[in-house]
């Protein structure tokens, strides 16, 4: 759920919204222009072409057939996905919500939305060794152990090379396509000065949702759920979801800070727009924690030996520590600490809680990911290395080049939403 | 919040109402009069016919109920169709369907509130009271699905002469903690909000009767602003509270299920597709009951077509979150290689329960399909009769999940087919007129309305800044 | 406008003003702020948006109360569950440990709900001063329409700044509706109305009338048969061992063997075997028929383990943990189970042992139709070693292994 005013569009008598700076017309006077966006996707996407370079430096000198470079590249992957998705769903629900609070902060959310081919482009160290036959990283690709495993066998149908693939092929060209149309509708609406985008943006939001959750959900499996093909869990989808959304707001709060760093929108993005991204994270990170919970204990519980094999790998020996990392870090401390109204409402509070969040849910993908690195057992310690930095520094730094680059001749607003007076106007108790 | 007709609306044609005084636009000298009368005329005039008739069907229903009851205590729970290996079906069956259409009034007051729905306040008081009477409902089958009405009381952590405690590690156990304090908090909530209300009622009453009663349960509100501004936090406390709260009670009514090892029953999106499942539900029934009291009960001027147009949008939205969890399980199901899960969802396709499967799959999957038109969404008849299908579809997917896992155990040898006796169907209908008696003695006797909640959204509560007073 | 009444006795309480907006009233609001005025208040029907800074009312501390009730719930499921399900209590449930964290988890997030609702709706209602049955402002007719559409402003004469004339004058300045006087309120009673006093106390005590019955009844002896509550249930139509029959000639309900038949598995003609005797002498040594070696010890343990240990104990020396609950519990009528490796039973011979296994003795059961015959044999084997073990010396410990003992 996304924070929305009514949408009021639909009936003429309806008042009485918190909001009564109705008669007040769109007064932005601020720099909406990001003149320096080219040269710092410039500068950003160099290091993270170095950053994904270096990592497959690393990888291929590893000489483990690329076993710890895919493991390690992996988790940054689709923890650089889950931000990316995290903004195309954020989007598509202002739209589906109708919401008024954010018009003025969501160009910078379209932006991010609109940079997932740049992650089409990232899948390749991960699809292009698959469809090698290179099965370090996802065991159905062993034709020798897919033969002798009924499991696996079965699954082969949906479990293999070309299909895998195609499936990458689909889910990026309909976030491709969602995350342009928004940003070229509302960029478009800048010039034109149409009246009445929302209600067509609307309209196309619903089944666009629908095809996102179920896109969304399936990347999630394909990409982490068949890492250890036997194990299965229903939720797995939302759990992906709900830390996409939690990265999602978090760095959006650090874009917004760097922006108003450098003198954009300081005065049009107010305490009480931080204050909802704020609650936003709040509230997702307990969501998150809900989402953890039930799949957890759904399966501790039964302890069903073909499902608890999973947590069994991930809560005993290093990974006991990395669990009870994320129970105090993903939950406890974030939910203590961005419980305070004041936290969220103080700019280095808020920035302290974004940081930690992104690196948690770093952590978070790390432990879906990693360790089934061990499932044949030669697993000592945690497996980090070099690698793993190098490939986060270059998703990211990709990811953030992508946006940036989106953002070179545009607005930083979308002046020409009719709600935009709303949200400007908008206030936060 | 749409409006009661704006105060220079006098051209509001006086639609005939048949001698309802109930009926027929309010009166009052401002928008805020209006709204007053408007609801507390629910109260202060007599009822129109249509309730006199509404109120004996339920208490027909009613009797029946405490009649089925009756007879199930005198003869055990053989009076049901229960039998190996389907142990339990109607009892728990209508213990979840009810405890999920007490879902809605919470969310709408909690969840909306803190989302800043304002359209909420239209429908707050009535979708919270009939969570509280689903509640009671549902909290009846606990009690009575042993036939021995006396013993629930060792689900509560008593020390007794047994030297035994409950067993906190059943997730029944947590039911109970988990429904008791949403009841509780369901209450309070419902309660806290009727305060001003009650105060309003009190201050306008004629007669001495209802001066002391309602004096008593408003507790001497008179609308202080420093009371409002203690009030109006601890309202905000109480939506932050009851917000995870609704996540938590249908999450733990799907524990019950998911914990076992049943096919079927155990998978792990149980506690967020129950719970997208309850306000689905719980949203048809608040648009089951309020299409005809906004009909009949002359309350259209406060919940407007827009407000019926946002929970069918709700219904939607929550159906395609249950379509979601339904295509998740059957995926699930194959892509888990499991036999058993694998036969369990064949089963439902095409076994003996296969009319259940689809009925539920038309009613909650099919049916609010038809909300994509807006045309449709604004036609109340349409609402109210997909209103009443999606329960229909929400009480069969509880059997569904129920009945098929139970009937199919791991062994052939242990296969069955539960068939429900005629008691079993006049339970369920009975405590459909528990819940309807006490819909309609609600509206009768409480305020129907959230009336300081409606006047604070008016575009007249505003306060202007610039000028000086009124005048 | 009311003329200012001057009937003596009634103390000028102070001065109430009605306005028809919000408006108005936040208007008037600020400017008796900032007057500087502490006691007084207005009265709307509805919250009003932006008044608590007109008024200068600060944030309530509500939140902290709130916060410590949460924690006190989560405190009470914790304590509440570990105390009922490990400590008092502790019964295994589904192979999960006595405290399960995760399971544990629902009943602490309901607590802390629970106490922090509680608490939000009681500690607004006593900080609010609530119930509050009379308010000198209820003589006011006009003062009804506060909960309906007016809004109104009292300034309180036991304020400081309170100054008649002045005052009045400040509150024309803000072009009310209506100015009044308010006055002390002679007529009605004080405090709570007689009759909801007395109703309430009839109430309470009512409530602990059910309570005195349940003390009473756990107090009491009775020599009356207990109450069935389910005829059916506690009389059930059907034969149970030892109970007559109508419906055979001879009138028992357990049928005796068919003559010249014996059932399956059950031809005892080794007496050694079958009966623990030797030329009618209980037999001192193991029948021929089953070996004693590794395997038959194992199994004996096994058996062993699980008939015996409850009771006698896992080492044999009758601390079972049936044994020891019951002598937590202080049942007075619980004999112990005897201390195997010790005393007369050393001495027993096999076969006496192997005949009380099946056949029980005072308070034990008879084993015989649980633990088959082979078994029985194979569980003495075991008791033999336990006692062996029960009084062993350094001497009995292989010389290799002596170093690991102290």
């Amino acid at each position: 759920m996304a924070k929305k005013d009514s949408d009021s569009e639909h009936d003429a008598p309806h008042g009485g919204h918190e909001d009564h700076g109705g008669d007040s017309t769109a007064a932005v006077t601020d720099d909406v222009r990001l003149p320096g966006a080219a040269r710092v996707a410039q500068i950003a996407g160099g290091v993270g072409v170095v950053g994904v370079l270096a990592t497959i430096g690393l990888g291929v000198s590893a000489g483990d057939d690329l076993r710890s470079f895919s493991f390690a590249y992996l988790t940054a992957y689709v923890y650089g996905l889950s931000i990316a998705l995290g903004a195309l769903v954020w989007v598509t629900l202002q739209h589906l919500f109708a919401a008024r609070w954010s018009v003025v902060v969501r160009r910078v959310g379209e932006l991010f939305a609109a940079s997932t081919p740049v992650m089409a482009l990232l899948a390749l160290p991960i699809l292009v060794p698959v469809l090698m036959g290179n099965h370090q990283l996802y065991e159905w690709v062993d034709h020798a152990a897919v033969e002798k495993d009924h499991i696996l066998h079965h699954k082969h149908a949906y479990l293999n090379e070309t299909f895998f693939a195609v499936r990458l092929v689909v889910y990026f060209v309909f976030w491709a396509w969602l995350g342009r149309y928004w940003l070229t509708k509302s960029v478009e609406q800048d010039r034109t000065k149409a009246k009445g985008l929302h209600a067509k943006l609307y309209g196309v939001s619903a089944p666009s949702m629908i095809a996102l959750a179920l896109t969304l959900s399936f990347a999630a499996i394909d990409l982490i759920m068949s890492l250890d093909a036997r194990w299965f869990s229903t939720i797995f989808g939302v759990y992906y979801f709900s830390g996409a959304v939690v990265a999602w707001h978090s760095l959006f709060a650090l874009v917004l800070f760097w922006l108003q760093g450098q003198g954009k929108l300081v005065k049009s993005v107010s305490v009480h727009h931080f204050h909802d991204i704020g609650k936003m994270m709040f509230a997702f990170t307990v969501f998150w924690a809900y989402i953890a919970f039930s799949q957890y204990m759904l399966i501790w519980y039964a302890n069903v030996p073909e499902e608890t094999v999973w947590y069994q790998e991930r809560t005993n020996g290093p990974w006991q520590n990395v669990a009870w990392f994320l129970v105090v870090g993903h939950f406890v401390v974030p939910f203590l600490f961005l419980l305070s109204r004041h936290v969220k409402r103080n700019r280095a509070g808020l920035k302290l809680g974004a940081v930690w969040l992104l690196f948690v849910h770093w952590v978070d993908m790390f432990w879906l990911v990693k360790p089934s690195l061990g499932r044949h057992g030669e697993l000592h310690g945690l497996p980090i290395g070099v690698m793993d930095v190098t490939a986060v520094v270059g998703v990211l730094g990709m990811l953030l080049a992508a946006a940036a680059w989106n953002a070179r001749d545009k607005n930083l607003i979308p002046l020409e939403d009719e709600r935009l007076a709303k949200s400007l106007a908008f206030t936060n108790s | 919040m749409a409006a009661v007709a704006q105060p220079g609306a006098t051209t509001v044609v006086q639609q005939s109402a048949g001698g309802n005084p109930w009926a027929g636009p309010p009166e009052g000298e401002n928008v805020f009069g209006m709204i007053t009368q408007n609801v507390s005329r629910l109260t202060e005039a007599k009822p129109p016919r249509a309730w006199y008739v509404a109120f004996a069907i339920a208490l027909a229903l009613l009797t029946m109920f405490g009649l089925s009851l009756a007879y199930l205590f005198y003869t055990g729970i053989g009076v049901w169709g229960n039998m190996v290996p389907v142990a339990w079906c109607f009892d728990i069956v209508n213990f979840v369907f009810w405890v999920g259409i007490g879902h809605a009034g919470t969310l709408i007051s909690a969840i909306l509130y803190l989302l800043r729905q304002d359209w909420r306040t239209a429908i707050n008081r009535a979708a919270e009271a009939m969570t509280i009477f689903a509640v009671v409902c549902a909290a009846i089958f606990p009690g009575i699905h042993i036939g021995r009405p006396w013993l629930p009381y060792w689900m509560f952590p008593i020390p007794n002469q047994m030297g035994m405690w409950p067993q906190f590690r059943s997730p029944l156990e947590w039911d109970v903690f988990a429904v008791g304090t949403y009841a509780t908090v369901s209450l309070l909530f419902w309660y806290m909000g009727m305060i001003p209300d009650f105060a309003t009622f009190r201050d306008r009453s004629t007669t001495k009767i209802r001066r002391i009663a309602y004096g008593i349960v408003a507790m001497g509100w008179r609308g202080s602003s420093r009371q409002w501004h203690r009030y109006e936090r601890a309202y905000l406390l109480l939506a932050a509270l009851a917000t995870p709260l609704v996540l938590s009670v249908h999450s733990v009514v799907s524990f019950d299920f998911a914990t076992s090892q049943l096919p079927g029953w155990h998978t792990t999106i149980f506690p967020p597709y129950f719970v997208a499942g309850a306000i689905f539900g719980g949203f048809a029934m608040v648009v089951t009951l309020l299409v005809p009291a906004r009909q009949f009960f002359g309350l259209k001027y406060i919940i407007t077509l827009r407000h019926i147009e946002l929970m069918t949008k709700v219904i939607l939205g929550t159906g395609m979150l249950v379509g979601y969890a339904y295509g998740m399980e059957f995926f699930i199901a194959w892509y888990s290689g499991s036999l058993y899960e694998g036969f369990t969802f064949i089963n439902r396709l095409f076994g003996p329960y296969a009319w259940a499967y689809w009925t539920m799959i038309f009613c909650n999957v099919v049916a609010p399909q038809i909300f994509w038109s807006r045309k449709m969404r604004r036609n109340v008849w349409v609402a109210f009769a997909v209103g009443v299908i999606v329960n229909v579809g929400m009480w069969f997917e509880r059997f569904v999940i129920i009945g098929t896992s139970l009937a199919r155990d791991f062994l052939p040898s242990s296969w069955g087919y539960y068939v429900p006796t005629p008691t079993d169907y006049t339970t369920l209908g009975g405590s459909f007129g528990l819940f309807f008696t006490l819909f309609l003695l609600f509206c009768r006797y409480l305020p129907t309305v959230a009336m300081a909640e409606v006047k604070a959204i008016m575009p007249e509560a505003h306060v202007q800044h610039g000028h000086g007073g009124a005048h | 406008m009311a003329a200012h009444r001057p009937e003596g006795p009634p103390k000028l309480l102070g001065v109430v003003a009605e306005y028809e907006t919000p408006t108005a009233l936040v208007h008037a609001a600020e400017k008796v702020r900032d007057a500087g005025f502490q006691h007084w208040d207005t009265y709307t029907p509805f919250p009003i948006h932006g008044i608590d800074p007109a008024m200068g009312i600060r944030p309530t501390r509500l939140p902290w109360i709130v916060l410590c009730a949460g924690l006190t719930g989560l405190t009470t499921a914790a304590l509440l569950q570990w105390w009922t399900n490990a400590v008092d209590y502790p019964w295994v449930i589904s192979g999960k440990p006595f405290l399960s964290i995760p399971a544990s988890v629902p009943v602490y997030f309901e607590l802390t709900v629970l106490f922090s609702a509680l608490t939000a709706l009681g500690a607004m209602i006593v900080i609010n001063g609530l119930p509050e049955p009379h308010h000198p402002l209820d003589l006011k007719e006009r003062f009804g329409r506060a909960t309906d559409d007016r809004f109104f402003l009292y300034i309180q004469a036991r304020d400081p700044k309170f100054d008649e004339s002045a005052t009045r004058a400040l509150l024309e300045s803000t072009h009310p509706e209506d100015l009044d006087d308010v006055m002390e309120d002679q007529s009605s009673p004080a405090g709570l109305p007689r009759p909801l006093v007395i109703g309430l106390a009839a109430l309470v005590c009512a409530a602990i009338v059910p309570f005195v019955l349940f003390v009473q009844a756990r107090q009491t002896m009775t020599d009356q048969p207990r109450i069935h509550m389910v005829p059916d249930m506690d009389f059930q139509l059907k034969y149970k061992t030892q109970k007559a029959s109508a419906f055979f000639a001879d009138g028992r309900t357990v049928r005796p063997q068919e003559p010249a038949t014996i059932a399956v598995g059950q031809l005892d003609e080794d007496e050694h075997l079958h009966h623990g005797r030797v030329e009618g002498e209980y037999a001192r040594t193991f029948p021929s028929a089953l070996p004693v070696d590794e395997a038959a010890m194992k199994r004996g343990q096994t058996q062993y383990d699980i008939f015996c240990a409850p009771c006698h104990g896992l080492s044999g020396a009758g601390d079972g943990i049936v044994s020891r609950r019951a002598q937590d519990k202080e049942q007075s009528m619980w004999v112990p189970p005897t201390n195997l490796t010790q005393g007369y039973l050393r001495r027993m011979p096999v076969g006496q042992m192997y005949e009380l296994i099946g056949k029980g003795v005072r308070n034990m059961p008879a084993y015989g139709p649980q633990i088959s015959i082979e078994d029985r044999w194979r569980i003495v084997l075991y008791v033999r070693a336990l006692q062996r073990a029960g009084n062993a010396t350094i001497e009995d410990v292989p010389a290799a292994e002596r170093g690991g003992l102290n």
